[in-house]
């Protein structure tokens, strides 16, 4: 325990290590640009920027699990290469996964000792008794408090195992250790003591890098920050010289320029009402009304129970409480069928595993939705078929080989317009869209807000779920922001600009605004 | 993964998922230790035989080829996880033990060194196992499917290696095997107790036990634990080939020779590693627990005979205990996976 192979680089206060210039590629599409970054020891250094900045990529690469393409990364002034996990780890570093990457079926102690197992001197038999008491002792010595080595990961709470997964990260006396969304499930409590841990690592040296989607935290536990923005590292500060509102401004970027903002539309009857409506451990009370004619927007970070909720209208979440109208009527969606049954479409995130039969053809999947209408004494009629999945093509400018050829042929964007097709013919009263323009060219894009703007000026109410802030201001009327499982704003799309949702979305947004050196909005930190 | 990190959980508690599933696993755990006690005290009641020392050494006996079996199964559910699609398991395990008898035999048929013979039983069990391994692990076939074709294979040897009849064999080691020990409980029943501690062993107190299991619990947390987890699924498969070849010496020595229709024992090798997830803490399958359901379920096979129930029913039993067991425990998983993911 007593050795400190980092006891140099801590008192020379020289950097630990130093990516420069990092790039990586993923199929020829960028995910970093060229990032720099130095973490020194007995520093938390916070890395923020929003969904598709590339933090992840990051992490992996720091992780070993992927190679970066270019660039230069150096511990303690020497050049390294960090070819794998086992790489990363034998150079001191540690990654405590978001995902809490713990088998259910171990107990503490094992979970905590795996890869590491102390055994009887002399036999091959693993010493169990000494299990426990190793584990016992970690979780003592790094959080002063004691854990059942003998429970199971299971039965723990997110926070303890939370706990285990970093007291296996620290057992292996890590010099550089790296917290992704550590208190993404965490209780706001549970997320204080896990600050006080990690301000005693820092006190012991480590260089800990700290990836969070919450503003405050940056600003509460690290010293420095790096924001990175599609891929590149654009500002990079002490913490105690800056205010939130500038990371804010360096993670939206230069205001992109919502030209097609939505022009405000004639507001029909009202057709949802939410009231109260909480899932258990996703979002709670959350209480809204729409009308017909209306697009509104969903938004919020990885764990904030934007996407529970949009789900949820379409009966795909359980434990739903509280109460919603739909149309007048009071309708608590238990599952997809009853959902359809209202008149609601869902057109899901990832259309190649909820959305699209890819072996199927492009009629085909059109039709699937409405296949009772074209049906009589039980036999499709195919000439009404195509005539409908024609004039879909046309609407939507589907760019396909012919009506019959397979989905998988088509470009992304073009799969997403089938699945869109798809539902426009069912003639709901509520389209709910999860992501609806992720990896779609901007053609298809524009195609696409068409057509939402379309079913909405026929009287529809149009739900779409997006992290994509360009997205939301163009084609929406109001943006609900969702923090922390809570309604916390709902903006006019009009007056709101990217800062304010994502101060909004980050936790910032009912700070004050800054009393030192305000910084006028739409400044960009670059 | 993407989907637990898509619907990453906002806030505490639903602490109470976890209070069900506990209270299920105590519900289903105690009910089937009551099930078990009173379906043998009405074996009892009705069979003044059924609990004589001399049945209960019979059923051992009796219990030692579909054990010995079902802890070579137990070994691939625990490396290859629970899913029911995708998890591990081996169906070629029954037809692979019937395959090694009838390697055993012939050898020991045509005068071979008795070592010889064991070891060619052993050999040939490992070697199906590896090729379970091989389709499995390295040609990604999913696990049911690649080791149904491989229960084919081995089906297709034993005919024609045999030519679809009985091989009848001698040895001493065989004699032995079914002569009366040790309190007059055969030679074969210790043995089988002998396997069942060494797997124990192997399971509980190894490393390579412990790690077969993080791998199964969790493969991606083995792998960023650093484990080989390839290797340890492949090996899983080459072990449970291996016990198809003890087995079959304890086949072999109980039927005095080879026979066909080895595979019939198939059904009750799967119910006997299935049911043994009842008596884990952990709801995953454990050597102890196959052995203990391994012997309920023979105990049953015996009682019907004693009781004079035909044993045609055997199979229809055996097939709504698993079902019943599988979905209970699937049921108590999902209720764990969802708050894993929800809290």
């Amino acid at each position: 325990m007593c050795k400190r192979p980092w006891a140099k680089a801590m008192e020379s206060n020289s950097p630990l290590l130093t990516l420069d210039n990092v790039s990586k590629a993923f199929d020829g599409v960028p995910a970093l640009r060229g990032v720099s970054l130095t973490l020194q020891a007995g520093n938390i250094h916070g890395l923020i920027g929003h969904n598709g900045a590339g933090k992840s990529t990051l992490i992996n690469i720091l992780g070993g699990i992927y190679p970066a393409d270019g660039g230069e990364v150096r511990l303690a002034g020497e050049k390294v290469i960090i070819g794998s996990p086992r790489a990363a780890r034998a150079l001191g570093i540690e990654i405590v996964h978001q995902d809490r990457l713990l088998a259910p079926t171990l107990t503490v102690a094992e979970a905590l000792l795996l890869g590491d197992e102390p055994r009887f001197t002399g036999l091959p038999l693993l010493h169990r008794g000494r299990m426990r008491c190793e584990a016992q002792q970690a979780v003592f010595t790094h959080f002063g408090m004691t854990l059942d080595p003998d429970r199971l990961i299971a039965e723990l709470s997110v926070a303890e195992q939370q706990v285990v997964q970093i007291t296996r990260a620290l057992r292996r006396s890590p010099r550089i250790l790296v917290f992704d969304e550590p208190t993404a499930a965490l209780a706001s409590h549970e997320a204080m003591s896990l600050f006080s841990a990690i301000q005693a690592l820092r006190r012991r040296g480590l260089a800990i890098l700290y990836v969070s989607h919450y503003l405050n935290e940056i600003t509460e536990l690290c010293q420095q920050v790096t924001v990175l923005r599609d891929g590149r590292d654009v500002a990079r500060h002490e913490v105690s010289q800056i205010h939130v509102q500038q990371l804010i401004t360096a993670m939206v970027g230069q205001e992109q320029k919502a030209g097609v903002a939505r022009q405000p539309q004639p507001a029909g009857e009202t057709l949802l009402q939410l009231s109260n409506l909480s899932a258990p451990g996703r979002f709670q009370g959350v209480s809204f009304s729409a009308r017909r004619g209306e697009i509104i927007g969903i938004t919020g970070l990885l764990g904030s129970g934007g996407k529970s909720l949009l789900r949820a209208l379409f009966g795909l979440e359980n434990d739903l409480s509280g109460a919603l109208t739909l149309n007048g009527r009071a309708f608590l969606p238990r599952s997809p069928r009853d959902a359809v049954a209202r008149g609601i479409a869902f057109v899901p995130e990832d259309r190649r595993v909820n959305g699209i039969a890819l072996d199927l053809s492009v009629r085909e999947n059109i039709v699937l939705t409405i296949l009772g209408a074209l049906t009589r004494r039980g036999i499709i009629d195919r000439r009404r078929e195509r005539e409908l999945v024609k004039k879909n093509i046309d609407a939507l400018q589907i760019r396909s080989p012919g009506i019959e050829a397979p989905v998988r042929q088509l470009s992304g964007g073009n799969q997403q317009k089938v699945v869109l097709a798809k539902w426009l013919n069912t003639g709901a009263a509520l389209y709910l869209l999860d992501e609806p323009t992720v990896g779609v060219d901007i053609a298809a894009k524009a195609e696409i807000y068409l057509e939402l703007a379309r079913l909405a000026a026929n009287g529809a109410l149009v739900i779409i779920f997006s992290t994509d802030l360009l997205e939301l201001q163009t084609i929406t009327d109001r943006i609900l922001v969702l923090a922390r499982g809570k309604l916390v704003k709902t903006l006019d799309t009009r007056t709101a600009d990217h800062h304010e949702i994502l101060a909004w979305a980050t936790g910032a947004g009912d700070q004050p605004t800054p009393a030192r050196e305000p910084l006028p909005l739409g400044v960009s930190m670059t | 993964m993407t989907e637990i990190s898509q619907h990453a959980p906002a806030i505490g508690g639903a602490e109470h998922h976890s209070f069900i599933a506990h209270a299920g696993r105590y519900w289903m755990q105690g009910g089937a230790i009551l099930i078990i006690v009173a379906v043998l005290a009405i074996f009892a009641i009705l069979s003044p035989l059924f609990l004589t020392l001399g049945n209960v050494g019979n059923v051992l006996q009796q219990t030692a080829v579909i054990g010995i079996l079902s802890f070579g199964l137990t070994l691939v559910l625990m490396g290859g996880g629970v899913h029911s699609l995708t998890g591990g398991i081996d169906l070629s395990i029954a037809a692979n033990m019937g395959l090694c008898a009838a390697v055993y035999a012939i050898l020991l048929r045509q005068g071979c060194f008795f070592g010889t013979a064991v070891l060619g039983a052993l050999l040939t069990g490992a070697a199906l196992g590896l090729l379970n391994a091989v389709a499995v692990v390295r040609l990604r076939i999913m696990p049911l499917l690649a080791t149904l074709t491989t229960m084919n294979i081995a089906i297709g040897l034993e005919m024609v290696v045999t030519q679809n009849a009985p091989v009848p064999a001698t040895g001493a080691l065989l004699d032995l095997l079914i002569s009366a020990g040790p309190l007059t409980i055969p030679w074969l029943s210790w043995g089988f107790a002998l396997v069942a501690l060494v797997f124990i062993v192997l399971t509980h107190f190894t490393r390579f036990g412990l790690r077969l299991q993080a791998v199964g619990g969790h493969s991606l947390a083995a792998r960023a634990a650093g484990l080989a987890v390839y290797r340890y699924v492949a090996l899983s498969y080459v072990l449970c080939g291996l016990c198809a070849g003890i087995a079959a010496l304890a086949s072999v020595a109980v039927l005095s020779g080879s026979s066909p229709g080895s595979n019939d024992n198939l059904l009750m090798v799967i119910a006997a590693a299935l049911l043994g997830v009842v008596f884990s803490r952990r709801l995953v399958p454990t050597i102890g627990g196959t052995l203990i359901s391994g012997l309920f379920l023979s105990l049953i096979a015996n009682g019907f005979q004693l009781i004079a129930i035909s044993s045609y029913w055997i199979n229809g039993v055996e097939g709504a205990l698993i079902l019943l067991v599988v979905s209970l425990t699937a049921q108590l998983r999902r209720r764990q996976q969802r708050r894993k993911i929800h809290v």
